[in-house]
């Protein structure tokens, strides 16, 4: 899957949080632990679930969390984009599970999930998506919880949050371990070089048609690994809109010089296999690009598995950084 | 839109003077003058516009930049977004709103339609169709492979409603209508099943020109530049056609000839423009209603005009696109559309609704 095929859906999910002003949902749930309940804090509201859920059924981006922290699962929602970013192992978890929803919300089965008899049904879309999904249907099921995406950045909580929902945190707790260990590792080896750097970066999810490129900024989907090994990216959006809006903007062509001029370095997002998505590719083959301080130095890094939102798929993100990363310790 | 409509021989308003002035070869001077008089403020207009355009956009560039980058190019920031990406655009626009303007215009002559527009041969859902399709077999990835498959679409639907419909402008348009609605279902439950096809198709289905200016551009636009010549170079025989085929048969006009030829340039120029910037449908409708009554009744003045203030109309809603959100563009078919309406409104009002 390419990054700029998934572009429409993420910014299908920015324009719906933009519109409704979504936020992220108190992370810290509330364990009471009668009768084998406790009370969960979600984005639809305070739910009651069953505090050791032994059939969850997962959606959107709560799939590959629930994949990796091994939770029971009995039902998911189809995830095509997260799939080249899956170990050998998740993907084959992922392939064979029952399908009860399509990529879109909208596309759930309520035949299916009912049929997979859950306990629990997390829903791993924005609250605004939600709107696309019968919630009352499938209460009717099983809880429902619904934990979904704000700023990009935020995946460490939403994720924990999902696999505490799902009752899966230690085999959770040991993914983030080593990736929290890597990210130190990284960011040791790197501590001579990166901090020094003025860091800008070019994302994939712009639309290269409008003319128009995507300038992500810290704590974005290129952005926030990187700095997890210790990079820092300068600036800000100019005007802040909720959820993605909030650390990426797209600004004309024309302002490239403006954004990018004062980097000292460049990060860019590209495919899994390497390949530069079209948006990026928009940027790179103008003459304003190759204007760039950065880049007239030489100074460009690809990024790829951008897109990770799990610590799993993040720890190849952070492999991915150190390849890119590398030349910066030999200058 | 399009509207089947009046295909009786009987001659509207304005035509047998053009007709006449077709059979004679002369034109009353008093009518010339004013013609090419607006003909020559029109080409002033529209160099005026262009260099504005040049000098509009997301980054301020002083006048004098513009005018440095333009003849003596230094290959700063500034000069790059003049000769690279605005110079282009303007081009660009230029090419694409003669091409509409003077599709429209041989459209509604020929099927003697006033609400006929490009579209009408099925150029825009033939267009969309094969991106469509391209899409979601994985050829319309990028620039070029989009500009390939709507080149492609276009011409094989333009081709087909020829084929079928070359025999009267009703069935012309008939066919146009029904190909594009079969062509439309069709693409719209590809759209449906394939999300990432729709991805594909809901940025290139709002006509824009921006970005373009890294797409392979010159076959394009030297088939916009040749076809307005061959538009020019038929517009005398039009004019006999204009006043219905009798009447042009009477006049010694090859009508079959003329009819077929004028499907091809109306195909190439429409099927180049909708491929390099998008359905932009309006200024195929509005600019030949403009300029009809500063033409009056001659095809070959229809056709001049329509090549100036067609250019003119899409730099302005151009303009318009790159200024109007504070950050980001509206696309320009949106912003023509805008314009487009309440102009072909007062048009018909103002001069009623007769085609030539």
């Amino acid at each position: 899957m390419s990054l700029r095929r998934s572009s429409g859906l993420v910014g299908v999910v920015a324009l719906a949080l933009a519109l409704t002003g979504c936020g992220s949902s108190d992370s810290k749930s509330d364990s009471s632990g009668k009768g084998g309940t406790r009370v969960f804090a979600a984005d639809n509201g305070k739910i009651k679930i069953p505090a050791d859920p032994k059939r969850v059924v997962a959606t959107g981006y709560a799939v590959p969390v629930m994949i990796e922290a091994d939770a029971p699962l009995v039902g998911i929602s189809s995830w095509k984009r997260g799939e080249p970013m899956m170990s050998k192992k998740d993907l084959a978890t992922y392939k064979k599970l029952p399908k009860v929803a399509g990529e879109q919300a909208r596309e759930t089965n309520y035949e299916a999930v009912a049929e997979a008899k859950p306990d629990l049904i997390v829903i791993g879309v924005p609250a605004p998506v939600l709107g696309d999904i019968d919630v009352k249907r499938l209460e009717s099921i099983a809880p429902v919880v619904a934990i979904g995406p704000t700023v990009p950045s935020a995946w460490r909580e939403l994720s924990h949050k999902q696999a505490d929902a799902a009752g899966a945190l230690k085999q959770f707790d040991s993914v983030k371990a080593k990736y929290e260990a890597k990210a130190a590792k990284l960011a040791k080896k790197y501590k001579n070089v990166l901090p020094q750097i003025k860091m800008g970066h070019v994302g994939a999810y712009g639309e290269s048609a409008k003319g128009t490129f995507q300038r992500e900024f810290g704590r974005s989907w290129g952005t926030n690994v990187a700095e997890d090994v210790g990079a820092k990216y300068y600036g800000e959006v100019k005007k802040k809109g909720p959820g993605s809006r909030a650390v990426s903007e797209y600004p004309s062509l024309e302002e490239l010089p403006e954004s990018l001029g004062k980097a000292d370095a460049i990060t860019y997002s590209v495919n899994p296999d390497g390949s530069v998505p079209e948006p990026v590719k928009y940027v790179m083959d103008s003459k304003l690009w190759k204007n760039l301080p950065a880049v007239k130095a030489g100074k460009t890094f690809p990024i790829r598995y951008t897109e990770a939102a799990t610590y799993g798929s993040a720890m190849q993100t952070l492999d991915a950084i150190d390849e890119s990363f590398a030349p910066l310790l030999k200058r | 839109m399009t509207v089947a409509g009046r295909t009786s021989e009987a001659a509207p308003e304005g035509a047998s003077e053009g007709a006449s002035e077709a059979a004679s070869g002369t034109a009353g001077t008093g009518r010339v003058v004013p013609r090419a008089g607006l003909l020559v403020g029109g080409v002033v207009l529209l160099v005026a516009v262009a260099v504005v355009s040049i000098g509009v956009g997301a980054r301020p560039v002083s006048p004098t930049e513009v005018v440095r980058a333009l003849l003596d190019y230094r290959g700063t920031d500034d000069h790059v977004i003049v000769r690279d990406v605005r110079a282009p655009r303007a081009l660009l626009a230029i090419a694409v709103g003669a091409a509409l303007a003077v599709a429209g215009a041989l459209i509604q002559t020929l099927a003697r339609n006033p609400l006929a527009e490009p579209g009408i041969l099925g150029v825009t859902a033939g267009a969309g169709f094969a991106i469509t399709l391209g899409s979601g077999l994985g050829f319309a990835a990028g620039q070029a492979g989009q500009l390939g498959c709507a080149i492609a679409g276009s011409v094989l639907a333009a081709l087909l409603v020829a084929a079928v419909g070359r025999r009267s402008p009703l069935r012309l348009v008939l066919t146009g209508v029904a190909l594009t609605a079969v062509l439309s279902g069709v693409a719209l439950g590809m759209r449906l099943m394939l999300p990432d096809t729709f991805d594909v198709y809901r940025f290139w289905s709002v006509g824009s020109l921006a970005a373009r200016e890294q797409a392979p551009l010159a076959l394009p636009l030297a088939a916009i530049a040749v076809a307005l010549l061959g538009a020019l170079l038929l517009s005398r025989a039009l004019n006999a056609l204009a006043l219905g085929e009798t009447v042009a048969h009477t006049l010694g006009a090859g009508v079959g000839r003329v009819r077929a030829v004028a499907l091809v340039l109306i195909t190439v120029l429409s099927g180049a423009a909708t491929a390099v910037a998008g359905p932009i449908l309006f200024v195929g409708l509005i600019v030949p209603h403009l300029v009809r009554r500063p033409a009056a009744g001659s095809v070959p003045w229809l056709i001049l005009h329509s090549m100036v203030l067609g250019p003119i109309l899409l730099l302005v809603a151009d303009m318009g696109s790159r200024v109007l959100l504070p950050t980001g563009e509206v696309p320009v078919a949106v912003v023509t559309a805008f314009l487009g309406g309440p102009m072909l409104i007062w048009a018909v009002r103002r001069y009623g609704a007769g085609s030539l």
